[in-house]
């Protein structure tokens, strides 16, 4: 992103340092530079190859180190999807709710938040703005416990209120607030003031004009809690303990302890497989949203 | 005042207004603030005073019984132990080789976006679906011992007493050490993109200086780059020592809910994680969450006193 306003670490490409350029014998070492780089390239990807490739061998072809399966089957997805329960479908349909409900909510919350907070003038702005970001020094372990207990008191641990649970905990990340202040602080403020001038009011001001002045933020704060909330572990595994209610992570997890399945390795690799595609396809398209990201949640120290 | 008075004929009606406004906007947000993070860190300190029952709420006042209890248990110590020594070997290594991959990707190569890319992927996926991986790759018949053993390696492992189908993660006498380098591997994409940001921001005229002044590149790594990057140090060794104190992910899925094998895997969170969903003990489980809030206070508080204050951004 050009202003690169969202983050406040230099964006990547600004300027590279040149090595000083010396000794000739610079030749073969750069080859060596090269080899080493794409070995470690390679090491990188090896383990999600190897994970597809599993998918579609059978169990007793799992474990022979062989890069074509032999025989190639389906057995391993069929078993995912119509054996396994909750079925990978079912998993998937979990997270994609849970993870798109939280996105929508930090992008809209976020927003309108980061807005009041770069330029409405209240009283208390400060103050309640370092009170946002005190929250991110609050380890989740330490919330555990008192958020537990409000939530089985108003009947989030069971049916439905388990989504709902993990909901709320995940709804708005002071990250995302202060991602979309920082952003909407740079923008110039004659814009608001010529629609203020034509009779806009507030809200009309903020969806018409800066939200899509916004966009660059509002889709690094979405890649950023999409992906957060897709992989997110800790608050699923708490309080989502009804089997139908796991997420694609949480589905690994009780696979795994599951009676005797440990070691059927081609279902349990296809469902790594759907667990972890729509990140990757997120990465390729907007991997620069992930470094801004990246650098953004670097708040939190 | 005067010309603030004649520009807005009514000030203190639009002020009210865009007040107004501003307490609308951010009410949810500061709403489930105040209640999930600002309200529950102070009940957290409460609860764990209490021997509370999660149905009728707290039966006796304790004290500090809860967190002498939890101190003078030898699994809760184990965990501790785990725990320090999972975050003392892993926060170095993954702030090496982050450093590594940073400096290599900074330099002028052909296919700099592409590495990039490559060594920073590990880091996007799930915890689970890593882990889930690395037991497949590290299990008795899994790809790490049938390369090896295709290598010829395995007489150098057996003299450390690793046989044929060593199973890594079910072991307890490695367990913990896989989980760490499992990490290291996944967060050092991480650790780099942050160095990576403070690489860029060193000046290239400082180079051509110390060039100048007859410094080769090593000289130069170790005299300009090393203490400029002093900043980030901070920063990296700060998040990697407060994400380290909380491993919980890794130890469940790798181990088991108890610490299997045999504790090794225990970890402080796993062991809160315990007290509150398995055995049902609210107070006690609190008590354990305070006494890592304050270790992880302390370490950031130690970390800032030996990398000095913290960056500028």
């Amino acid at each position: 992103m050009s202003q690169g306003a969202a983050t406040t670490i230099e964006p990547i490409g600004t300027p590279r340092v040149a090595p000083p350029a010396r000794h000739p014998s610079r030749g073969w070492r750069r080859r060596l530079a090269y080899i080493v780089l794409v070995g470690y390239a390679l090491l990188m990807m090896v383990p999600f190859a190897w994970t597809v490739v599993t998918s579609f061998k059978t169990l007793p072809d799992s474990t022979r180190p062989t890069l074509i399966p032999d025989p190639f089957t389906l057995q391993g997805w069929q078993y995912a999807i119509q054996v396994l329960d909750p079925s990978i479908v079912r998993l998937l349909l979990n997270s994609l709710v849970i993870a798109g409900a939280v996105t929508i909510s930090n992008v809209l919350l976020g927003s309108l938040a980061g807005y009041a907070f770069a330029r409405l003038r209240f009283r208390g702005r400060e103050v309640l703005f370092i009170v946002v970001l005190a929250t991110l020094m609050i380890p989740d372990q330490l919330r555990l416990v008192p958020v537990y207990i409000l939530f089985s008191g108003i009947g989030l641990t069971r049916d439905l209120g388990q989504y709902v649970a993990v909901f709320l905990l995940l709804a708005i990340s002071a990250t995302s607030i202060f991602l979309l202040r920082q952003y909407f602080l740079t923008l110039p403020k004659d814009l608001e003031e010529a629609a203020r001038i034509d009779g806009a009011g507030h809200l009309t001001t903020f969806w018409r004009v800066m939200m899509p002045l916004a966009s660059p933020a509002i889709a690094a704060v979405a890649v950023l809690q999409f992906q957060g909330a897709w992989n997110g572990f800790f608050w699923p595994v708490v309080f989502l303990t009804e089997r139908e209610h796991a997420t694609l992570p949480l589905g690994l997890y009780l696979f795994r302890f599951a009676g005797g399945f440990a070691t059927n390795w081609p279902p349990l690799m296809a469902t790594v497989v759907i667990a972890t595609i729509p990140i990757v396809v997120l990465y390729v398209f907007f991997q620069r949203y992930f470094v801004e990201g990246i650098a953004a949640s670097g708040v939190k120290g | 005042m005067s010309v603030a008075g004649r520009s807005n004929p009514t000030p203190r009606i639009g002020a009210r207004r865009e007040a107004m406004a501003g307490y609308a906007l951010i009410a949810i947000p500061m709403l489930l603030f105040l209640v999930l993070n600002i309200g529950s860190f102070l009940y957290a300190a409460y609860i764990s005073t209490w021997k509370w029952n999660i149905r009728r709420g707290p039966q006796e006042f304790l004290g500090l019984e809860n967190f002498q209890r939890a101190l003078g248990d030898p699994v809760f110590q184990q965990a501790i132990w785990n725990t320090v020594y999972y975050t003392v070997l892993w926060v170095p290594l993954t702030m090496i080789l982050g450093l590594s991959l940073a400096v290599v990707v900074n330099q002028r190569i052909r296919g700099q976006t592409f590495f990039r890319a490559a060594f920073y992927f590990p880091a996007i996926a799930s915890s689970a679906a890593i882990t889930t991986v690395w037991i497949f790759l590290m299990a008795p018949d899994g790809l790490f011992n049938e390369v090896r053993g295709a290598l010829g390696l395995n007489p150098l492992f057996e003299a450390f007493g690793f046989g044929p189908s060593f199973n890594w993660v079910g072991n307890y006498r490695t367990a913990m050490n896989t989980v760490i380098l499992l990490n290291v591997w996944t967060t050092a994409g991480t650790f780099m993109l942050f160095y990576l940001a403070s690489l860029q921001s060193i000046s290239r005229e400082v180079y051509e200086a110390a060039a100048i002044d007859g410094a080769g590149p090593r000289q130069a790594f170790r005299w300009i780059t090393l203490p400029m990057l002093r900043p980030a140090h901070f920063f990296v060794a700060t998040v990697g020592v407060i994400g380290g104190l909380q491993l919980f992910d890794q130890a469940i899925f790798a181990g088991s809910p108890n610490g299997d094998p045999a504790n090794s895997l225990m970890t402080v969170v796993l062991y809160l994680y315990n007290a509150l969903v398995i055995q049902i003990d609210p107070g006690y489980a609190a008590a354990v969450g305070v006494i890592l809030f304050v270790v992880i206070m302390t370490a950031t508080l130690v970390q800032r006193r030996i990398f000095g204050s913290a960056p500028a951004w």
